[in-house]
């Protein structure tokens, strides 16, 4: 019986590692291949839902299960972000003490640039999301930080998503940067890593477990995660940031959660949007 | 009545296997208590991924294999005993968290829970 | 096919190792019978009691309370260090130290065997993920 599993196993893992070598991505960073592993998640969702159309992950669960679809699409007749967007565009637009304001600090006066974050920075080594850089913003104008994961800096960062919908996300790793490459990666391993004391990673529900209940809960597909972000959760009654969410999984795994905006949830955010390469913008989004 | 039946069956189940002799009352009392664990959001909220055909189970998930012919499928209940304590053992991948091995549940939870699932 | 010949014995061979080390045969008992059963190992017989469970079984006084504790927070932070710090286990450490304040030795000793056993699991976790997280990634 033992030698049966082990066998199982083994060709179980056989057959994986003759993938790897075709698909020529790994875990280290002399190996690691962002573009082979998006293809490659692209092609474990494609067979595992074939009616399901790779555009169509950025609307989370909604992709993939036709029963809370319709309960969703019904939602968002009267999204529940609505008033949180306009709010967000009335803080946008509001001048700091200083007479300069959100548009002064970004691309484009911030409009429809959402799809460009996360991003590399060289100069500081790191990767800046934009939460970051709205605080950032922020502070270099006199202003105190907005806390990370509610109330208004979820509500620009939905107002700056709104004026993006449609963009398609291009996240890039500066070729032959191996510090990006290390971030990348940083933010590959944290995914698919088991941690806490009920021994999770976010792979085990976003990815095997994905459209499979938990109790009448149905987790996400990975791809297409950081797209509807922020979201208007049922669960929160109210808008929270993608690092928020970061921050409440982590701990749903037993976990004691690491910060929002840590070096590593950044890392994280850089790897997921990457791997959403080639969906659109279309946060703010809703959800259960 | 059926749940009568069930845990004499369970309970003659247990005289064979179990190494001290138990009486019918210890026995309802382990697999109350297995119940309790299998159901308990807090302690192992077993049924946010299997399905039991148990009236009391409301919403069960469906990440893990139904609990049916859990005898016919383990033959050996300590090696169903080991796969609650440690799935992660034949799986290294398994969402199942190792409910003995992370102390999520007390030994004597996970032995009462052997005895609750066995039945079904 | 010499290359599946390869990959099979990489494969298998861990397995048929592990299954002699103590840890191994530790963990198989203990996850099959439970505390306080009794397995022999080359030789010799040991009881499925892991390390924290022997020293929680101390006598009961403050001295050993509070030692138990001091080792549990010390592991805590070894997990913490490798970022695998336990959601619970500061807690179960503070629970531990206010029955130790109280005079109930026996719950303090109990608690920080806990608090021990998760932060060393933690530990072990922070290992064994770094030599499996790479089977979940689709290719």
């Amino acid at each position: 019986m033992r030698i049966i599993k082990n066998l199982t196993i083994g060709m179980s893992l056989i057959m994986g590692s003759q993938l790897v070598a075709a698909a020529g991505s790994g875990t280290t960073l002399d190996t690691v291949n962002p573009e082979a592993d998006r293809m490659a998640l692209r092609s474990y969702y494609q067979s595992r839902f074939p009616d399901s159309e790779l555009s169509d992950y950025v609307n989370g669960i909604y992709a993939v299960d036709a029963d809370s679809r319709s309960q969703w699409e019904e939602l968002e007749e009267f999204p529940p972000y609505e008033f949180d967007v306009e709010e967000g565009e009335r803080l946008f637009n509001t001048p700091f003490a200083n007479g300069k304001g959100y548009a002064d600090c970004f691309e484009n006066g911030g409009i429809g640039i959402r799809q460009n974050f996360p991003y590399w920075n060289k100069e500081q080594g790191t990767v800046k999301t934009l939460e970051q850089e709205i605080n950032e913003c922020r502070e270099n104008n006199g202003e105190a930080p907005l806390k990370w994961g509610k109330g208004a800096i979820a509500k620009v960062s939905a107002y700056m998503a709104w004026t993006s919908r449609g963009k398609v996300f291009d996240i890039k790793i500066p070729e032959g940067d191996k510090e990006a490459l290390a971030a990348y990666l940083d933010g590959k391993e944290f995914f698919y890593t088991k941690r806490g004391q009920l021994n999770l990673s976010c792979s085990n529900c976003h990815l095997q477990g994905s459209n499979i209940r938990i109790r009448a809960d149905l987790a996400g597909p990975a791809l297409g995660h950081p797209s509807h972000f922020p979201v208007f959760r049922s669960k929160w009654g109210e808008l929270g940031t993608l690092h928020r969410r970061y921050k409440g999984c982590h701990q749903d795994s037993r976990s004691k959660p690491l910060d929002m905006q840590s070096t590593t949830f950044r890392n994280l955010e850089f790897f997921q949007t990457y791997m959403s390469n080639g969906l659109v913008v279309n946060g703010p989004g809703s959800r259960k | 009545m059926r749940k009568l039946t069930t845990s004499m069956c369970a309970a003659g189940l247990l005289a064979l296997i179990a190494t001290a002799p138990a009486s019918a009352a210890t026995v309802d009392d382990v697999i109350a208590e297995g119940k309790a664990v299998y159901m308990g959001k807090s302690r192992g909220n077993c049924i946010s991924c299997h399905q039991i055909n148990d009236p009391d189970a409301n919403l069960p998930g469906n990440q893990g294999p139904p609990m049916v012919a859990m005898a016919q499928r383990f033959p050996d209940k300590r090696l169903l005993r080991a796969q609650i304590w440690d799935a992660s053992k034949t799986n290294p991948i398994t969402i199942m968290p190792p409910l003995g091995k992370h102390w999520i549940l007390s030994e004597e939870e996970i032995d009462a829970v052997v005895e609750y699932i066995y039945q079904f | 096919m010499k290359k599946l010949i390869t990959m099979m014995a990489i494969v298998l061979l861990p397995n048929v190792a592990m299954a002699e080390t103590y840890d191994e045969v530790f963990e198989m008992n203990r996850a099959m019978y439970g505390k306080g059963h009794t397995f022999s190992w080359e030789g010799k017989e040991y009881s499925t009691n892991h390390p924290e469970e022997i020293e929680a079984s101390v006598e009961a006084t403050k001295e050993n309370a509070d030692a138990l504790i001091a080792k549990a927070k010390a592991e805590n932070e070894a997990a913490a260090k490798v970022g695998f710090e336990w959601k619970l286990t500061k807690g179960i450490i503070k629970d531990a130290e206010a029955a130790s304040a109280e005079g109930d030795y026996s719950k303090a000793l109990t608690l920080a065997a806990q608090a021990k056993y998760h932060a060393r699991l933690g530990v072990q976790q922070q290992i064994d993920a770094e030599k499996n997280w790479h089977l979940s990634v689709p290719q």
